[in-house]
């Protein structure tokens, strides 16, 4: 019995500690986002957060996450919300409802970008895709076309990789994340100055 | 409404059903079958449940005037049946966008027309097309009858109908009642191309187009960007093992004898064997992905070594095969008498090009669950780009009928033609194991089972030869291709359990998918060029024939099949050619083509690429040492309706032999462009993906296996080596027809590069992958 915090949601887990966090997520957690690749942590597909550190699920043990909390791409728009002071940025629902209730905050900045941008193609690369993004804006909140390249290719154990090809669209998502991410704080500074209350005026900048 | 029941609307068969106290619609249905009726009338066709063996409705309109379409093409994130083809029906039936809510695909109790997900655009939407035009028709002899007008007085537009000073919406036409509207068809919904809609009905002119055009997002993008989409992978079922298959160890070995779990190490974990298929169960999933890799240390198999390895790949396909097996194909633009003119010419180019073995490499492995129920009957869920075929290949396996077998699609990884004949790999296994535990079973293919039990699209060689006339233009073309054949869709998990499949790629076979007789396939588009001889020499799968399970390199079609494999040997041999002739490569391909529209592209091509206008090789090449030389390179090719040309270029670093691509620049002129906003990405990613093609990948096999297992023995194109690629969209739309997006693009990447190559180095590059390895023989020859 190992305790696991998952998006913001503490649980006990009967898995033996050897087991790789990608299929606790998934068999005993129903949190689906992180998706399996390869096993072998060379593709990025399992990507997830270890307190904002991009890690990879496929070869994780559970035993060795510790009181760190896993954030996948389900967590992200309580993750922001929590950053930007909105509410407990848990998400609502039960450890099953999680995946299928739908989020319980607005998307993440960076999962709004990959609509704006229409970025996937099958898809099925792009929650590690946006989890790797996620952790590279919230350390670098602007950077340069060669840094989101260098993120998503020679900062990790592996490259992200697609197999469709959508990196020209992941540099657009980006870039369009990043300027999200600063609109919606700016709003949210100003609301902050305006009122007092909390009325989850992060969104006011949306360009949705 | 005081009209007969039933009519004929230019063909297809109206008639009303009866009357309905709530809800309404108008049903397209075609002549083998019905629905079941109710459906629709509560507008929840999610929930509806039919009958497997019935084709379920083309399209439904809907009381509250919302509409259904439904195709048996499943979408792998180009987006066309969720864009292209909403915009294109809501076009025929002259509604608003807004009103094509929903697309149901794939499933086979659930879509009527089976087929395969391939030239969506280019014919497949046709289907739809015309349904949506049988639909309107109809619509319009209704409301005529309604408002007691000639049919010719009636018009619609944007969704209402109108006419002797009267309207009336869709909606309001099929409320309280029941329509069926059945429409002729040909074919069957399980052969290879699915049903095919018969008939004229009008079509509206595309010039009165306000919809097919517009940037329309790829609705489905959301729900996988939040979580919310249910992938292939995330099926669960009450009381299902997970299952990890013990593949043999060649792909000619023969099962000696199965190894045993260890009991202590895998409580939960048993060994199925089912003739050579080995699998490992249990009802965790780790477990069984721990206990497959002890099982499969403990398992025996026969040696085998019937494969020439990926290094005499070349050699074995020039001297070992007998082409005379399999009858030869001639090119459909043949003229003249290259070889007389060949045989005077001064001036000849003359070179063997090679394409390696690719894997369509899907970023996830195969995945399917099944449900073999006792009586017979079994569901499989899975990721299919022709679920109809599966269904007809898993009933033939398994010795039941059709009627038993029902496939269910999902979103899951992109894998690029390779399940267009049903299969992606996992389905039989899954099906096998559920039929004989008599549970749920869940088969989720490793890295390198994808790798070694996938098929591959296939490799190819190609001689060519180029005679120039005194005025440096060709005189002559003359080309011969030979390639293992494009495609087998036997399931391989029947293959190895010694159970009924589909017959491998043969000689001599009326199924023109299924042959070893290769066509020619890249259109012809030099038309100035007076003499041309091209032949296609087939033969069978590499190591098929030799092994004892009947495996060896199994091959399948992979994004612009065979056209590909023939692409880049021509357009690399004509820059060579124009090289040869002192011409500038553009200006080379001006002088012979004689379509407009390639001159248009071509230069457009010229001034988007920023294309330095002199012959190959340019003036620096030669050079050696750590200092990178530039070179450009182009390409063209026209297919499904879509003119295209292609300029790359590249940097090389002689003393390393690598290769970057810096830049490159994509022309398309697609006739109508449904979507420029889907076809600007499906063109950048598929160019992304041509450009890792020509850098990267080559299936690796030694006498036995293939040796690409990992993305570390069949690399990819990394995020830090995308290029600048610039996409030009040049439309003509009064050509009146749709080219096709993302499947071209791959194939321009790998001879522009090569040309491009060839452009900084003046060492010609006849084969890829451009690694360095290549590379380095490459600037020794």
């Amino acid at each position: 019995m190992i305790p696991l915090t998952v998006n913001g949601r503490k649980h006990v887990v009967h898995a033996r500690g050897d087991t790789p966090l990608l299929y606790v997520l998934r068999n005993e957690l129903d949190v689906m986002t992180p998706k399996f690749g390869c096993g072998l942590a060379q593709c990025g597909a399992c990507s997830v957060l270890l307190d904002g550190e991009e890690v990879r699920a496929c070869i994780t043990p559970i035993a060795a996450i510790g009181h760190r909390e896993v954030t996948t791409v389900d967590g992200l728009p309580a993750r922001w919300a929590r950053q930007n002071g909105h509410g407990n940025g848990h998400a609502h629902g039960d450890a099953h409802g999680d995946a299928q209730a739908g989020p319980a905050h607005p998307l993440h900045p960076v999962q709004e970008a990959w609509i704006e941008e229409q970025v996937p193609q099958c898809g099925i690369c792009q929650f590690g895709m946006m989890i790797k993004v996620t952790e590279l804006l919230e350390h670098n909140p602007s950077p340069t076309d060669a840094q989101i390249k260098e993120a998503l290719t020679t900062s990790g154990p592996s490259p992200h990789l697609c197999r469709c090809g959508s990196y020209a669209a992941i540099l657009d998502g980006a870039h369009r994340a990043a300027r999200l991410m600063a609109a919606r704080r700016a709003a949210a500074i100003a609301a902050a100055g305006a009122t007092s209350t909390d009325t989850g005026s992060g969104t006011s900048g949306s360009a949705a | 409404m005081n009209g007969p029941d039933t009519y004929s609307v230019f063909g297809a068969a109206l008639s009303r059903r009866g009357f309905l106290a709530a809800g309404g619609a108008l049903i397209v249905t075609t002549a083998i079958g019905r629905p079941v009726l109710s459906m629709a009338a509560n507008g929840d066709a999610a929930a509806n449940s039919l009958d497997a063996a019935v084709p379920a409705s083309w399209i439904e309109i809907h009381a509250d005037n919302t509409v259904l379409i439904r195709t048996g093409k499943c979408d792998f994130g180009q987006s066309s049946i969720y864009t292209a083809y909403r915009q294109i029906v809501a076009e025929e039936l002259c509604v608003p966008i807004e009103a094509m809510t929903t697309v149901i695909s794939g499933d086979t109790d659930r879509t009527p027309d089976g087929g395969g997900t391939f030239g969506l655009l280019r014919t497949n939407v046709l289907n739809l097309r015309k349904v949506a035009a049988y639909t309107r028709e109809a619509a319009l002899a209704l409301a005529a009858q309604e408002f007691g007008v000639p049919r010719a007085d009636v018009t619609v537009r944007d969704g209402v109908i109108s006419g002797g000073g009267k309207s009336i919406r869709y909606g309001e036409l099929v409320a309280g009642q029941r329509l069926d509207l059945v429409i002729p068809t040909s074919g069957e919904a399980i052969g290879f191309g699915g049903l095919v809609v018969t008939g004229n009905p009008p079509l509206k002119p595309t010039a009165e187009y306000t919809i097919v055009g517009q940037p329309l997002r790829n609705p489905s993008i959301p729900g996988k960007v939040s979580g919310e989409t249910h992938w292939v992978g995330d099926i669960k079922l009450p009381g299902m093992l997970h299952a990890r298959p013990v593949h043999p160890a060649t792909l000619g070995s023969t099962l000696v004898s199965a190894g045993k779990v260890d009991g202590k190490l895998y409580p939960g974990a048993r060994v199925v064997v089912i003739g050579h298929f080995v699998a490992v169960v249990s009802a965790d999933e780790w477990e069984a992905v721990q206990a497959a890799d002890q099982v499969a240390a403990a398992t025996q198999w026969t040696e085998w070594k019937g494969l020439p390895g990926h290094e005499g790949l070349f050699a074995h396909l020039a001297d070992k095969v007998d082409w005379s097996e399999v009858p030869a194909r001639k090119g459909k633009a043949n003229a003249g008498a290259p070889a007389d003119v060949l045989a005077k010419a001064t001036r000849v180019h003359k070179a063997t090009y090679n394409v390696p073995f690719l894997k369509h490499a899907p970023i996830g492995p195969a995945v399917s669950l099944a449900d073999a129920r006792a009586d017979g009957s079994v569901t499989v869920h899975t990721h299919s780009q022709n679920p109809q075929y599966l269904r007809m290949s898993l009933a033939k396996m398994l010795g039941t009928g059709i009627e038993k077998v029902v496939v269910r699609t999902y979103p899951g990884p992109g894998h690029f033609g390779r399940s267009n004949g049903g299969n992606a790999g996992s389905e039989c296994e899954a099906v096998l194991l559920s039929r004989k535990l008599g549970v749920p079973v869940r088969v989720q293919w490793m890295r390198h089972d994808d790798m070694q039990w996938s098929t591959q699209s296939h490799a190819a060689i190609a001689e060519i030869r180029i005679a120039l006339d005194e005025r440096g233009r060709i005189a002559a073309y003359d080309a011969t291709h030979r390639s293992p054949p494009m495609q087998d869709d036997r399931l391989i998990g029947a293959v190895l359990a010694g159970l009924p499949a589909i017959d491998a790629p043969k000689a001599g076979t009326t199924d023109f998918i299924h042959t070893a007789e290769l066509s020619i396939a890249d259109n012809w588009v030099y038309g100035n060029v007076p003499n041309v001889g091209e032949q296609g020499l087939g033969t069978y799968q590499v190591g098929q024939r030799e092994s004892p399970i009947a495996v060896g390199l199994r091959d399948h079609s992979m994004r612009t099949p065979i056209q590909f494999q023939q692409n880049f040997p021509r357009e690399v041999a004509i820059s060579e050619a124009a090289a040869l002739a002192g011409a500038d490569p553009i200006q080379f391909r001006l002088d012979h083509v004689d379509n407009e529209r390639f001159t248009v592209i071509l230069n457009r091509l010229r001034v988007e690429s920023g294309w330095e206008v002199r012959p190959s090789p340019s003036p620096a090449h030669g050079a050696t040492g750590d200092k990178p030389v530039r070179g450009q390179g182009v390409s063209i090719m026209l297919r499904d309706n879509g003119y295209w040309a292609c300029a790359c270029q590249v940097l090389v670093t002689p003393s390393t032999g690598e290769v970057r691509v810096e830049r490159l620049t994509i022309v398309v002129d697609p006739g109508i462009v449904v979507n420029p906003l889907q076809l600007k990405r499906q063109v950048q990613a598929g160019c992304t993906m041509g450009i890792s093609e020509a850098l990267h990948e080559e299936v690796g096999f030694d006498a036995g296996a293939i040796t690409s297992t990992d993305w570390l023995g069949y690399p990819i194109l990394t995020m830090a080596e995308l290029p600048e690629i610039k996409v030009v969209l040049a439309p003509r739309p009064e050509s009146g027809v749709y080219g096709q997006g993302s499947e071209s693009a791959n194939a321009l990447a790998a001879p522009a590069i090569a040309a491009a190559f060839f452009d900084a180095t003046g060492k010609p590059a006849r084969r890829f992958p451009f690694r360095p390895e290549y590379v380095k023989k490459m600037l020794e020859g």
